[in-house]
């Protein structure tokens, strides 16, 4: 599922015309890495719901900046297993 | 009579060009910019005719991330205003202190963008809404990119006053160099109105003109037989400056704004007061500011945008404004189609050309002056006349009435 997720991240952040040269596990999603500010950390939000049905707050949403790539996959993934069981 | 500012930038998205020049010379040959929407674009079996602009990559002036998003307005404001910073020889922080460099830049904004935004929300609810939507559509948000393109950190605002508003830029910008509040001023206007609801509107408001087999003859200011305008996009900016700081920064004055004025009909949203008295007095209004006669006007770029009950108002207003005293007179929208708020911007720079090269540019399309439309019109060839001052008009929905004088530059 988070391979599943990061490609899905790696291709969102492409079109949303992101470098991802050097993308990594390790990567930081704000400013430290591939410096997503917040409209595009919102648009990723929303791109997650659609394509797994899935909602982050706002408040959620806000802390995507200082995640890295593999704790924001394996967040999408929780939420989604979480979602799923309910 | 209040002093004059130079004009030392001027820069240019237009159907019929991107360089002044350019522009210039295609106003006076009636080298048209109108066409048959082509296949595949969203206009095409909408309306007739239009004036499309060239393409400018969005990328080419906003940063990529964000430009996905971005009205083609706002691309092309900024582009014509990096054009114009360029022309002037001016790089903000280098040359001005960014605090005193302000931005008036106006156009209702990305309707455009706007009617894509609803359409998707209609098809895929609140997820077909871009985040990036409001910084892509909202009508400040071309002089927003501009300082922030060039780092302007001075006054900056747009004023939304439909077809006047590039005029109004101008004027307002040569307000504010007066005050003293800043040294160099950002100013124009940038519409891309080119999409099918806006086209509906004018349409269906019976604005536009229709049944021309050649799409070239369908603008026809001033002309018997005109039966509407033609929706056109484009940006155009001009850089002011105080005149002193010009001159201690060696600038190239291209011309002065001499004067402006500005009125409201106060008489219907669409349709213009009839005897033009309004209209008459912005004009007056303008030729007092800039301390000049009616008789040291020596071409009037008329607003003429080739409806029936517009051009005979204005025309009327000419009249009773300039009497026997009136200058030649042309609407170079001919050519160009109506660029809605840009025409003020673009029509400024033509008459910077004219003063510049004592050529004024004629009507094209006007075969058979509407005698409603008496004017002192520049027929067929451009007019060769050494020309000291220049009368630019603009008019918008909602009865704003704006003149711009300008004149030759005093360096």
């Amino acid at each position: 599922m988070t391979a599943e997720i990061r490609q899905f991240l790696l291709e969102s952040l492409t079109e949303m015309k992101y470098d991802t040269d050097g993308f990594g596990d390790d990567t930081v999603l704000g400013p430290a890495g591939i410096d997503m500010e917040s409209l595009a950390l919102a648009e990723l939000a929303m791109r997650v719901e659609d394509q797994y049905g899935v909602r982050f707050d706002a408040d959620e949403a806000e802390t995507f900046a200082a995640m890295t790539v593999g704790e924001f996959c394996a967040a999408v993934a929780q939420r989604v297993r979480t979602t799923s069981a309910t | 009579m209040s002093t004059g500012v130079a004009v030392t930038g001027i820069g240019l998205v237009s159907p019929v060009g991107t360089a002044v020049d350019e522009v210039f010379d295609a106003v006076c040959a009636g080298r048209s910019g109108l066409v048959r929407p082509p296949e595949g674009h969203a206009l095409h079996g909408v309306v007739d005719v239009a004036a499309f602009s060239p393409a400018v990559d969005a990328a080419s002036v906003i940063p990529a991330k964000e430009a996905r998003v971005v009205d083609r307005s706002i691309v092309m404001a900024v582009r014509a205003a990096g054009d114009a910073l360029a022309d002037a020889g001016i790089e903000v922080g280098r040359d001005v202190d960014p605090y005193r460099v302000a931005v008036v830049v106006s156009g209702v904004g990305g309707l455009a963008t706007l009617a894509d935004q609803a359409v998707e929300r209609s098809r895929r609810g609140r997820l077909g809404v871009s985040p990036f939507m409001l910084p892509g559509v909202l009508p400040n948000m071309a002089a927003a990119r501009i300082a922030i393109k060039f780092g302007v950190r001075g006054y900056s605002s747009s004023v939304g006053t439909a077809c006047a508003a590039g005029g109004q830029s101008i004027g307002e910008a040569t307000r504010i160099l007066r005050s003293g509040e800043a040294d160099v001023v950002v100013c124009g206007c940038t519409e891309a109105p080119l999409f099918p609801t806006f086209a509906d509107a004018f349409g269906n408001a019976l604005a536009l003109a229709r049944g021309w087999a050649d799409p070239t003859t369908a603008s026809r200011p001033f002309d018997r037989r005109r039966n509407g305008l033609v929706l056109g996009e484009a940006a155009g900016v001009l850089v002011l400056e105080r005149p002193g700081f010009a001159r201690a920064r060696g600038a190239t004055v291209h011309a002065d704004v001499l004067g402006w004025g500005a009125t409201s009909d106060a008489y219907h949203p669409t349709t213009p007061r009839p005897d033009g008295s309004s209209a008459a007095e912005s004009m007056r209004i303008a030729l007092r500011d800039a301390g000049l006669s009616t008789g040291d006007v020596g071409y009037l770029n008329a607003h003429g945008t080739g409806t029936k009950a517009g051009d005979a108002a204005e025309a009327a207003a000419i009249r009773d404004v300039y009497g026997d005293a009136m200058p030649p007179v042309s609407s170079t929208k001919g050519v160009t189609g109506h660029l809605l708020g840009a025409s003020g911007a673009i029509e400024a720079a033509i008459g910077v050309v004219a003063l510049r090269r004592g050529l004024l540019p004629p009507t094209h399309n006007l075969d058979d002056p509407d005698p409603a439309c008496d004017l002192n019109h520049v027929l067929e060839q451009p007019a060769a006349a050494a020309v000291d001052a220049v009368m630019s008009n603009s008019f918008g929905f909602g009865g704003h009435n704006v003149s711009v004088i300008l004149g030759r530059a005093n360096g």
